[in-house]
């Protein structure tokens, strides 16, 4: 298999990045980004140098605001985030269709494995991407090539906040060696605990380790864990975040709300939505996802999928209701919520020998059909389904 | 630096080390430079079978760190040289922290000293010659002082006697530049500044390429086997004769032309 180069480009403490494009005041002074109203109102992003003064994601507000008292605090825009990266991703898109996208995070993973005889060696697509999202948007992105998206994110991690860093083929694991293992995506945090109750410091203390000695205490996660940390990942860039291939739909609550039946009913229609969305394309959605903002500024993202896939409305809407309790965890107060489908299918156009739906499946995809032809012609708020 | 400089005796022309810019090109192997299936960490060590120096085209891209190049020295020969290029962020992307950045620099390249030919500080086309540039400059030239360093101009305006003699008073070479005749660039002379080393580039000389903005069409062009022996004459053997060294270098990477056309000049020097 060839060598792939994976890009990382990461614009560091994006939301505060975005928020000084809009007010060039706010350059070099500390920032936090935080939701003003909430009552125990968590950090959502900070600048630099609010990071110097031991401020960080997810700390409390008043907590920040005390480690630092100079610091500006303005309220999470996400819509403006998500243009931003929406943004970011069109100017990246012209050298690869291989792009990975985080949500509003800044983070973009391009795969321009085999793209040298149209652009040139990697190094120098990564340095151009760099100079053109600078020119053309404002924003100044650290960037690092790797042969995986793990060593590449490790890379960007020791390039920030700002420059570059390149890893050679063959160089992952002496590169990673002795990087502390706090920088190594992908442990989870009891095994951060059981690797510091083992004295495990660097990465190359964990990489000395063979895959037997690490199955006494990390069991099955041994062999991953062994990968990881000789910087071995076969990862692929997943470009079905991008654009087309999935449906999303978001709601803003007029009030900030702690209601569940209130949360459901806003659902209806976004499913409704989503599955007219998925029938006019010719699609299925395997995938569900429920993102929640909490009026503290912060968010919870649960995940329901189901083999095959569907674009039946009724289905989509268990699957919302299924992610949706997973993610039901916190009483805080939700302001909006994310509705995501993903892993989109094309829907299979061949009839099967027998008939693999219910006669009510049959009913609903009838009913659903005839909504559709009177949401086209009327608004899409002609019709809608109703809950009991 | 390389071994022994000398000033040659009159008449005789002193050794030229031919290299390409850069040597880790997966379309080099594309283009059958090295064998199918060579995977990147085991292309130096092909490429030392072939030429004796290369130059280090990456460290201009980031900064060059210790540990990465005492790892990349160790794949080849003992007696293998290297030029570096400076790190962009000293000449195309200055910043007012530039001499941290040169402290850097000159940490990250200690490992190489040995094996280490020239320092290439290549300067972009709008680095003018201007009273902030010349100063500039001199500083850069006096924090790298102590490596052998060649300096490589891309606006023409820098083709004057006054830099020459500046050049020579610190020792220091001019890089001659073989590039597309386009107004504005560098031309191609045969000015020597430092006895003890000549350097040459070769870029091809595709115009449209140059200004397209892609490196792929910038650096396509191939080099007749004419085309060579005409500069041989003109410009090599001359800068040859009051020199103790040469390196000469091809950067028109695509599709392995560089490699192809280093090979082609070797042989030209060798049955002249």
């Amino acid at each position: 298999m060839r060598d792939r180069s994976i890009i990382h480009l990461n614009v560091t403490d994006f939301a505060v990045a975005v928020e000084r494009l809009q007010d060039n005041s706010l350059r070099e002074k500390a920032v936090i980004v935080a939701p003003l109203q909430a009552a125990r109102a968590l950090v959502y992003d900070m600048s630099e140098e609010a990071y110097g003064d031991g401020v960080r994601k997810g700390m409390r507000l008043d907590i920040a605001m005390r480690r630092c008292r100079k610091a500006c605090v303005l309220m999470p825009e996400i819509s403006r985030y998500r243009q931003a990266m929406q943004a970011v991703l069109g100017q990246v898109c012209a050298y690869t269709p291989l792009v990975e996208r985080g949500e509003e995070d800044g983070h973009l993973f391009l795969d321009v494995t085999g793209t040298h005889r149209l652009f040139g060696p990697p190094q120098d697509i990564a340095w151009r991407l760099r100079k053109q999202v600078l020119a053309n948007l404002g924003l100044d992105p650290v960037w690092s090539l790797a042969s995986s998206k793990l060593v590449s994110k490790v890379a960007s991690r020791m390039a920030r906040p700002l420059g570059e860093c390149i890893v050679g083929h063959g160089e992952e694991a002496e590169f990673l060696a002795p990087l502390s293992l706090s920088l190594l995506p992908g442990i989870k945090p009891a095994e951060r605990r059981l690797m510091q109750d083992f004295n495990l410091r660097s990465i190359g203390e964990l990489a000395a380790l063979s895959r037997v000695q690490l199955r006494v205490p990390f069991q099955k996660r041994a062999d991953f864990l062994h990968d990881i940390s000789r910087g071995r990942d076969r990862s692929l860039v997943l470009p079905e975040r991008n654009g087309t291939s999935r449906i999303v739909c978001e709601y803003h609550f007029d009030t900030d709300i702690c209601e569940r039946r209130v949360l459901t009913d806003t659902l209806t229609p976004l499913i409704h939505d989503i599955g007219r969305e998925l029938r006019r394309r010719g699609h299925v959605g395997q995938r569900i996802g429920i993102r929640l903002f909490y009026s503290d500024g912060r968010s919870v993202v649960r995940q329901a999928s189901c083999r095959g896939g569907s674009d039946n409305d009724f289905r989509l809407r268990e699957l919302a209701l299924a992610a949706l309790n997973r993610a039901w965890q916190r009483r805080t107060r939700i302001r909006s919520c994310i509705l995501i489908c993903d892993r989109l299918l094309p829907r299979s156009r061949q009839q099967t020998l027998f008939s693999m739906q219910s006669k009510k499946e049959e009913q609903q995809g009838r009913m659903l059909a005839a909504m559709d032809t009177i949401c086209h012609r009327f608004g899409r708020n002609a019709v809608r389904l109703g809950t009991s | 630096m390389t071994g022994e400089s000398r000033i040659n005796k009159p008449g005789s022309l002193c050794p030229v080390l031919i290299g390409t810019s850069g040597y880790s090109y997966t379309e080099w192997v594309d283009s059958d430079f090295y064998p199918q299936g060579t995977r990147a960490p085991e292309m130096l060590a092909l490429y030392a079978r072939r030429f004796p120096i290369v130059e280090l085209n990456y460290t201009w891209y980031q900064m060059v760190r210790a540990e990465a190049i005492s790892r990349m020295i160790a794949k080849a020969p003992a007696s293998f040289l290297f030029t570096a290029k400076l790190t962009r962020t000293l000449t195309h992307e200055r910043d007012r922290n530039w001499r941290e950045e040169l402290q850097k620099y000159r940490e990250g390249i200690r490992p190489l000293q040995r094996q280490l030919a020239a320092i290439l500080v290549q300067l972009p086309p709008d680095f003018t010659w201007t009273t902030a540039n010349r100063y500039y400059l001199a500083s850069l030239l006096d924090g790298l002082h102590g490596f052998p360093l060649a300096v490589e101009f891309r606006h023409v305006s820098w083709a004057r006697d006054s830099v020459f003699a500046e050049l020579e008073s610190r020792k220091i070479t001019m890089v001659t530049v073989d590039a597309p005749p386009l107004p504005g660039l560098f031309p191609c002379l045969n000015v020597v500044t430092n006895p003890e080393f000549f350097f040459v580039r070769f870029h091809g000389r595709n115009k449209q390429g140059w200004v397209s903005g892609n490196m792929q069409k910038k650096f396509d062009y191939c080099y007749s086997d004419d085309e060579l022996h005409r500069w041989n004459e003109q410009y090599l053997q001359k800068i040859r004769a009051q020199t103790g060294n040469g390196f000469v270098f091809f950067n028109n990477h695509v599709r392995a032309q560089a490699p192809e056309n280093a090979q082609q000049l070797q042989k030209i020097l060798q049955e002249g």
